[in-house]
């Protein structure tokens, strides 16, 4: 009856993580809808429109996804829960989204004071999310999942502080001679500390739980997040004291995350039972597009190709939304069947129900077109805007599929039959 | 004692097939669930469906777990 790491009955209601799951597709939709209105204003850095576009993605879609994940995560695999999680969850999703809504529009509609707003409501809810889970990552059960979860968040505030300078400085149209440090230490926090660092934190987990491969080396699992740390850490003073060499951090952060995608796509290979499997095709694609990314990006630190560039970018994205929709065919049946289960209602399907492998199918060839089409973009502009058709499919695909579960849920919950465990029969 | 030996099953059918077996347990039955993991979620499924369980990872790092629904089982006295 006891089990080190793990109080129980302490996973959050469903309606904690599904609230911003359910999120994604509609920020997602929107993010389309710009790829195919304003394509040549989306390949234009530091256009505004751009500026939209990417937040709408990187907030919006992918750490929309992971916020609602660490919810879930810190629960299980913390070994402590979230204190009143029900209304934390509502208020950290509540301003969130307000303050994305707040930013997006800021850049879209150019409304300087709007940026305050955005920081304000961003900046309080990333705070909040940070000084809620962080303190619960420390003192209790260490893995190396924790540990890239604390760097994680860690990073995730750092991200949103120096989000919340340059808000300022675009309410104030005052750049200052350090906005394209803080700029680069922004984005670099956020992509390799924040979102880079959970990727390689779940997969630590998962890909050894869900598909029964051998796991990553020990050595890898201790030191990948210290690298990760220590070349964001050294990268971030080098770009204030404008020391030069600035390079070398991105080539130690390139190499470990090589290593990375080596090693996970080895131990996919390695499986010991094939069963086929929508979220192992996912990983495998955004392992290729994270190798791309990499590459792309070290031969643009040879040559400062502005294509390379964006390229890089793109296909940075189109890795962590690869990942996050692959484990959402595995999380949101999940949730479902666990849920359900543990009210013990007898119609509960099992997972392979919940989202159709057909449909889950569809979801990873619309991925897999609008990727190409993204991709191919930065050369031939005129395909940007399939790639936008291809996502706005794909997100509304996403939305059918979650809104799909959440009503077999509920139906099941409104006219479901429990067990009478009791009485050792069934009602 | 019923055995489940769920080695080398890919998630999620090891979680699925220990909770349709615990919730067909009958009287003073227990099931042997052996697995390379442990199956936290089915833990607090087992408790939160008024049943008790005990889980231990013997020398060769496998996890066997013990589940029954009869409340007067001392599952650790019953440890493989």
């Amino acid at each position: 009856m006891f089990s080190q790491g793990l109080s129980l009955e302490q996973a959050p209601p469903i309606s904690v993580v599904l609230r911003f799951f359910l999120s994604v597709p509609v920020f997602g939709i929107f993010f389309s809808l710009l790829l195919i209105i304003y394509p040549l204003e989306i390949l234009t850095p530091n256009h505004p429109i751009s500026l939209s576009a990417i937040h709408l993605f990187f907030l919006g879609v992918i750490s929309m996804s992971m916020i609602g994940s660490l919810f879930q995560m810190q629960s299980v695999l913390g070994g402590r829960p979230i204190p009143s999680v029900l209304g934390n969850s509502l208020v950290i999703h509540t301003f969130f989204t307000a303050g994305l809504a707040s930013l997006v529009s800021a850049f879209f509609f150019h409304i300087p004071a709007m940026f305050v707003i955005a920081a304000v409501l961003l900046g309080s809810s990333l705070v909040f999310l940070v000084q809620l889970i962080l303190p619960l990552l420390f003192g209790g059960v260490v893995h190396d999942t924790l540990r890239g979860m604390r760097l994680a968040l860690i990073s995730l505030l750092i991200t949103a502080l120096f989000g919340v300078v340059m808000a300022v400085s675009f309410a104030n149209e005052t750049f200052g001679n350090l906005h394209a440090a803080i700029r680069t230490a922004h984005y670099s926090w956020g992509l390799i500390g924040w979102v880079a660092a959970l990727i390689i934190a779940v997969a630590f987990q998962v890909i050894e739980m869900f598909y029964v491969t051998t796991p990553y080396g020990a050595w890898c699992k201790r030191n990948a997040f210290r690298i990760l740390a220590l070349s964001l850490i050294l990268k971030t003073s080098w770009l204030f004291l404008a020391l030069p060499y600035l390079w070398v951090f991105d080539l130690f952060v390139a190499v470990l995350l090589i290593g990375f995608v080596i090693t996970t796509i080895l131990r996919l290979r390695e499986r010991k039972r094939r069963v086929g499997d929508v979220s192992i095709w996912f990983w495998t694609m955004g392992m290729g597009l994270l190798l791309i990314s990499l590459i792309s990006y070290s031969a643009y630190l040879w040559n400062w190709s502005a294509s390379l560039e964006t390229v890089a970018i793109i296909s940075f994205g189109l890795f962590s939304l690869a990942i996050i929709l692959g484990m959402m065919t595995k999380i949101v049946p999940f949730l479902v069947w666990f849920h359900l289960s543990s009210s013990g209602y007898l119609e509960t399907p099992i997972m392979s129900t919940i989202i159709p492998a057909k449909r889950n199918k569809t979801l990873f060839a619309l991925f897999t077109i609008s990727s190409l089409f993204a991709l191919v973009s930065v050369f031939k502009l005129l395909l940007l805007p399939v790639a936008g058709v291809g996502f706005f499919l794909l997100f509304a695909l996403l939305g059918y599929n979650l809104i799909r579960a959440v009503r077999l849920y509920t139906h099941i919950q409104k006219t479901g039959t429990r067990f009478v465990m009791n009485a050792n029969s069934i009602a | 004692m019923i055995l489940l030996d769920t080695r080398g099953l890919e998630h999620p059918v090891p979680l699925e097939m220990a909770f349709s077996a615990f919730t067909k347990l009958h009287g003073a039955q227990i099931l042997h669930m052996i697995h390379t993991r442990e199956p936290l979620p089915l833990f607090e499924l087992v408790t939160k469906n008024e049943g008790k369980y005990y889980s231990s990872q013997d020398d060769e790092g496998i996890w066997h777990i013990l589940m029954t629904r009869d409340e007067s089982i001392h599952l650790e006295s019953c440890r493989v």
